[in-house]
Order: structure tokens, then C-alpha cells, then sequence
């Protein structure tokens, strides 16, 4: 193929893979085939073998990444109808997020170190756990890799929504509130879906606190910046 | 039949274009008054403003704003293919930052769910 034809066809490929894979995921329900997984698999197996730069990648694809930012406005409709919710619980969601977020990026940080990991691999790991529209935001602040951070919250809803699943067999967790904020702090957006399935309350109070938990790390970077 | 179609999707349009303005216009206000912040949390605390103050009902933008986070995984996974250049990096380190996730995930799930778990009992326990 003609090289300047490339990025056109990256973006055809990456919106074709997205709407095959979605198409597949509705139909058979199986994770492995959730666009989260599918697509990048897709775009990796054939870009490897060319020796795809990023650089050439994103030429025609960084305009999806820009609607992020719309994305994050349209946040505002989730929390306001979440409100009475919020009004009645503030108190414990406040008091999980704040504790759930200190011990993401608390221990982001120490087991990076103790591990010997890369300072740009390090900064760019410790926004993992919210959602990337804030994450990537975060990570840019703070010094890190906005695309790296990425496939870290990648990894960390795969494996969160999963994990999720499996500690809610285990723990004593009586109130949906409690379960829906695991899910919600642990595994942002893949953690929200999986929690829908749990419960209709669950579901909402894990979108709640997905976008609040979002806001609040990226409030805090300057005092995060500080202490690094 | 097609007329409603052609509507609601002129609709749904409008919503989109609303949203991306309201973004834009938060983006312009950082840079104005040299904020820290993201354009997008300005938008949305904007947007927030605008449904308190009763302006605009949150059900009109209920359509574009289900869309946009539906369809958010669309938005971030060019940035995956970031992959594409840290290969020879995480091909070195990749075990590790996979154990980092997971030991972090877990700890960060055991200490949300317990600590509201526990409020939640204290506030039981004290409002009676």
C-alpha cells in the first residue's frame, strides 16, 4: 500500500475493528471480544509486523482522542441525576474515594519502587485506576506518559472488572453502596459496566463515584506534585 | 417513519455540537484565566451550573451525553496503540508493571469497599 494512504487506513481499520467487535460483544457476551481487548489486538497484530510508528498511527486517529474532552462535560449528567444519591451518602463515598485513592497512588508508587521501575513508567502508573479522561489529564500533569497511562487504566479495567467479580463472592459487603464503590474506584469504566450486571444500585453508585474519584485525583495533582 | 428518523438524528447531532461547544468554551476559560485545570472539568462544572440554575433540563442532552460515554473506549484506544513505540520498554518491564496493577487493584478495591462498608455501619449504628 501506497505510504501516504496509511493513516487514512488506520483510522478506517480502527473504527471498522470498533464496530465488529462491538457487534461481536452484544452477540456473544464473551469478555475476550469486548472492544477493550479485540480492537487493540486487531490494530497490533496487523501494525507489528509493518513497523507502524505511533507518530504515523495517530496522524488521522488523534482526533477520537480529542472527544475525551466532551466526554468529560458530559460527566455533568451522571452526577446531577446521581444527586440525591450523593446528598444521602455523601459522607461514606467521600470518605471511600479519598481512602481508595490513597491507596492507588500510595501504592502505585511503592511497588514501582520496590520493583525498580522506570521514572516515566512509575509516574505515568499512579492515575491507572481512574478514568482515562482524567487519567491521561493527570498523568501529563504529574509528569508522565498520557498514552502510556492509557494502557495502564487499559489493563487495570480488565483486570479490576475481573477481580471485582471474584471479591464480591468473598467479602462480607452489606450494603450495595460498599460494592458499588469497589467497583467504581477499582476498575472505572469496565468496573461500572461490570457492576450494572451486579445491581441497579450498585450500577449507579460505581458511575458516581467513577466521575467523582476522576475529579478529585486531578484536584489533588498539585498537592500529588508537591510531595513527589 | 423516515422523517422522525432524519429528526431524531438531527437531534442527537445538536446534543453532540451543545457538549462539544460547552467543552470549547472550557477550554477558552482555562487558557483565560490561566487555570490550572483541564477545559473539560470546566465544562462540566459549567454544564452542572447551567442544570442547577435550571437553564437547560439534563434530560435535553440526555442522548449526545449517553453516546459520548458509551462510546468512550472508541475514544482512548488510538492512545493503546502508544504500544507501538514503548514495545522494546514494556517487553522489558512488562511483568513487573503487570504486578504492580494487580497487587494495587486489589488493595485499592479491599480499602474502598471496606472503608464505605464500615461508615455506613457507624452511621447505622449512631442514627438509631
Amino acid at each position: 500500500m501506497r505510504s501516504e494512504w496509511m493513516p487514512l487506513f488506520w483510522l478506517v481499520f480502527t473504527l471498522a475493528a470498533y464496530v465488529l467487535s462491538r457487534w461481536l460483544y452484544r452477540r456473544s457476551g464473551r469478555y475476550l471480544v469486548s472492544p477493550l481487548i479485540l480492537v487493540p489486538v486487531l490494530l497490533l497484530v496487523v501494525a507489528v509486523p509493518l513497523h507502524t510508528a505511533y507518530s504515523e498511527y495517530a496522524q488521522n486517529t488523534h482526533w477520537l482522542m480529542a472527544l475525551l474532552g466532551p466526554v468529560t462535560v458530559a460527566f455533568a449528567v451522571p452526577i446531577w441525576q446521581q444527586r440525591q444519591l450523593l446528598a444521602r451518602h455523601w459522607s461514606a463515598l467521600l470518605v471511600g474515594m479519598l481512602a481508595g485513592s490513597v491507596a492507588s497512588i500510595g501504592s502505585s508508587f511503592g511497588l514501582a519502587r520496590l520493583l525498580a521501575l522506570d521514572s516515566s513508567i512509575t509516574l505515568s502508573l499512579l492515575p491507572r485506576s481512574i478514568t482515562t479522561p482524567f487519567a491521561m489529564p493527570l498523568a501529563h500533569d504529574l509528569g508522565g506518559v498520557p498514552e502510556l497511562t492509557a494502557v495502564f487504566v487499559m489493563f487495570t479495567g480488565v483486570f479490576g472488572a475481573m477481580l471485582g467479580g471474584i471479591l464480591l463472592k468473598w467479602l462480607p459487603l452489606r450494603s450495595a453502596l460498599a460494592r458499588g464503590a469497589l467497583f467504581g474506584v477499582g476498575a472505572h469504566g469496565a468496573g461500572v459496566s461490570r457492576a450494572r450486571e451486579v445491581g441497579g444500585e450498585e450500577g449507579s453508585v460505581a458511575g458516581l463515584v467513577m466521575v467523582l474519584t476522576g475529579l478529585l485525583n486531578l484536584f489533588a495533582a498539585p498537592l500529588l506534585m508537591h510531595i513527589l | 417513519m423516515n422523517v422522525t428518523r432524519v429528526k431524531k438524528l438531527a437531534r442527537l447531532l445538536a446534543e453532540l455540537l451543545v457538549l462539544a461547544a460547552i467543552y470549547l468554551l472550557g477550554c477558552q476559560l482555562a487558557l483565560w484565566l490561566a487555570w490550572p485545570i483541564p477545559g473539560g472539568v470546566l465544562g462540566l462544572a459549567l454544564l452542572l451550573l447551567v442544570f442547577a440554575l435550571g437553564w437547560v433540563k439534563p434530560a435535553a442532552l440526555q442522548r449526545g451525553a449517553g453516546l459520548l460515554m458509551a462510546e468512550m473506549l472508541l475514544f482512548f484506544i488510538p492512545a493503546l496503540m502508544s504500544l507501538l513505540d514503548y514495545g522494546g520498554l514494556l517487553r522489558h518491564e512488562g511483568w513487573r508493571i503487570l504486578v504492580v496493577i494487580a497487587v494495587s487493584t486489589l488493595l485499592v478495591m479491599l480499602v474502598t469497599a471496606f472503608t464505605v462498608e464500615w461508615v455506613c455501619r457507624w452511621r447505622l449504628a449512631h442514627e438509631k
